[in-house]
């Protein structure tokens, strides 16, 4: 799985955009990036999936943490661009009634903007 | 959070206690909750539950007889006893034989969720099992097809009125495919069954002296049976194997008493034969650690097994059942095992001969379900419970 680390917003918002097959065995790669952003200090998080063909229980469960991470931070982990199949295990474990889920990252950005300015 | 949760829990000694024991375990060290109140089922004369109370970190946990095996008023304690704990939230961890052998208590006890919902709490189930997928003519609990028949029509009511609950969560997809097709249910949920060992260390492959151990771990006597591995490693033995020892680790199943006791007596005359009785948790390990080979000797299969993932937390090497269940559980969670068709004991013999005969094949499919059974530990699987609580509306 190939995994790209960036940031938006002047710093604020933490990115990562993943690519391929999101299992048990590359999950550590997504824990350690939440780790880092943890220690960072940023809880406004997004992770862009457009390039995930394949998802597992392991991965979900990393994605859970880091939900549970940010939200504690009074921040928030979002996620974008799911493909079907990976749609698909988002249906079946209700995940997608759990986490915001967003079309792109463009529109995850701009739902942190428009809470930050409610905030 | 408080939160109560309905289920077997050992000392006790009904089916999902061990899952029960693991599942509160997690469920403690979790910050959002501040206790634990089991609803468990009344234990024999002479044996009490712990209480514990909370330590750094970890939850109190306070355990509440209210029901008993077959009891017909298990609705109305298990009610009364929330209502007087008042919880924030109420779990069961239950399948469809936990309330009773028989139909009526085992019907009565699945009305609980819903009578508790009703009563205004919050209500999540973890479903082991579903009826579309069980067995009973093996699983013995129908004599002819018509009470068979009859049996799934209540299945599927009683099932029904289990899937009242705010949510159900099962841990097979296929099984959350045929509830929300068949009942148009949206409350249902896939959550991975998940590995019990939160922190193991790697396994050793290494095997005391003596024979190798054939070894099988449950509650036998409906749809676990032994005879057919007894059968088959005598058969190797005659084949010429290295000595080889039977080990039946467990009880008899609450449904079929006298079951192991019978198999004892028809088998007297074998000198490696034995039967552990019950095992208690601390012997758990020792004996999955001893054993060469795990054996499910199922004629049917109720719901992904809790058994298999213990297999895999202590790196063995298995022999399933050429049964649909097991064959998906293989597939979806990455376990790996030498497959027999049950009924064939030549089969089951040749199966745990592929894996004796090469000690590098059994470690290494020791070390895949080894790896199979880390993918989850239950601690990540009590987060996705958590979280999907936070989404019910308060009552």
């Amino acid at each position: 799985m190939n995994v790209k680390p960036s940031v938006l917003a002047d710093g604020s918002i933490g990115l990562l955009a993943l690519e391929g097959r999101f299992d048990a065995y590359e999950e550590s790669q997504v824990r350690s990036w939440l780790d880092a952003e943890q220690a960072a200090g940023r809880s406004h998080l997004i992770i862009d999936l457009s390039g995930v063909n394949f998802i597992d229980s392991t991965a979900l469960a990393a994605l859970v943490r880091g939900m549970k991470l940010t939200r504690e931070a009074e921040g928030d982990l979002l996620l974008c661009a799911l493909r079907q199949p990976v749609r698909v295990i988002f249906e079946l474990t209700r995940l997608d009634r759990v986490f915001p889920i967003f079309s792109d990252v463009d529109e995850a950005a701009r739902h942190f903007d428009r809470s930050t300015a409610t905030a | 959070m408080r939160i109560a949760l309905v289920t077997t829990y050992p000392p006790g000694k009904g089916s999902l206690n061990e899952y029960a024991y693991h599942f509160v375990r997690a469920l403690r060290a979790k910050p959002e909750v501040s206790e634990v109140v089991l609803l468990a089922d009344e234990l024999p004369a002479g044996e009490v539950y712990s209480d514990e109370p909370a330590t750094d970190g970890v939850a109190a946990l306070r355990i509440v007889p209210c029901w008993r095996f077959d009891g017909i008023g298990n609705p109305l304690g298990i009610v009364q006893t929330v209502r007087r704990e008042k919880p924030d939230a109420v779990f069961f961890n239950i399948q469809f034989a936990t309330f009773g052998g028989s139909k009526i208590p085992a019907t009565l006890g699945l009305l609980t969720p819903l009578l508790l919902k009703l009563s205004g709490y919050r209500t999540v189930v973890l479903l082991h099992n579903i009826m579309e997928t069980v067995d009973l003519q093996s699983a013995g609990y129908a004599g002819n097809r018509l009470v068979e028949w009859l049996m799934r029509a209540i299945g599927a009511v009683v099932t029904w009125l289990v899937l009242q609950a705010d949510l159900v969560a099962l841990t097979i997809p296929k099984y959350v495919e045929i509830l929300r097709a068949k009942y148009r249910a949206e409350n249902v949920l896939l959550a991975p069954h998940g590995s019990f060992d939160d922190e193991m260390e790697e396994p050793s492959f290494d095997l005391p002296d003596g024979p190798k151990q054939i070894m099988a771990f449950g509650k036998f006597g409906t749809y676990k049976k032994v005879e057919e591995m007894i059968e088959a490693v005598q058969l190797l033995i005659q084949r010429g194997s290295e000595p080889l020892e039977v080990v039946v680790a467990g009880t008899d199943s609450p449904n079929a008493a006298g079951y192991l006791a019978g198999v004892e007596e028809h088998y007297a005359h074998l000198d490696n034969l034995r039967f552990t009785g019950y095992v208690a948790e601390e012997d758990v390990p020792r004996i999955f650690q001893e054993a060469a080979v795990a054996v499910f000797p199922y004629t049917s299969t109720t719901g992904s097994s809790g058994v298999l993932h213990q297999a895999g937390d202590y790196g063995k090497a298995v022999v399933l059942p050429k049964i649909g269940d097991f064959a998906e559980v293989i597939s979806e969670e990455g376990y790996t095992g030498e497959f027999f068709t049950p009924g064939d004991v030549e089969s089951l013999a040749d199966a745990i001969e592929r894996i004796l005969a090469n000690s590098d094949y059994r470690k290494e499919m020791g070390m895949r379900n080894f790896h199979a059974s880390r993918g989850l530990p239950i601690a990540d699987v009590v987060d996705w419970y958590l979280i999907h609580l936070e989404g019910l509306p308060s009552r």
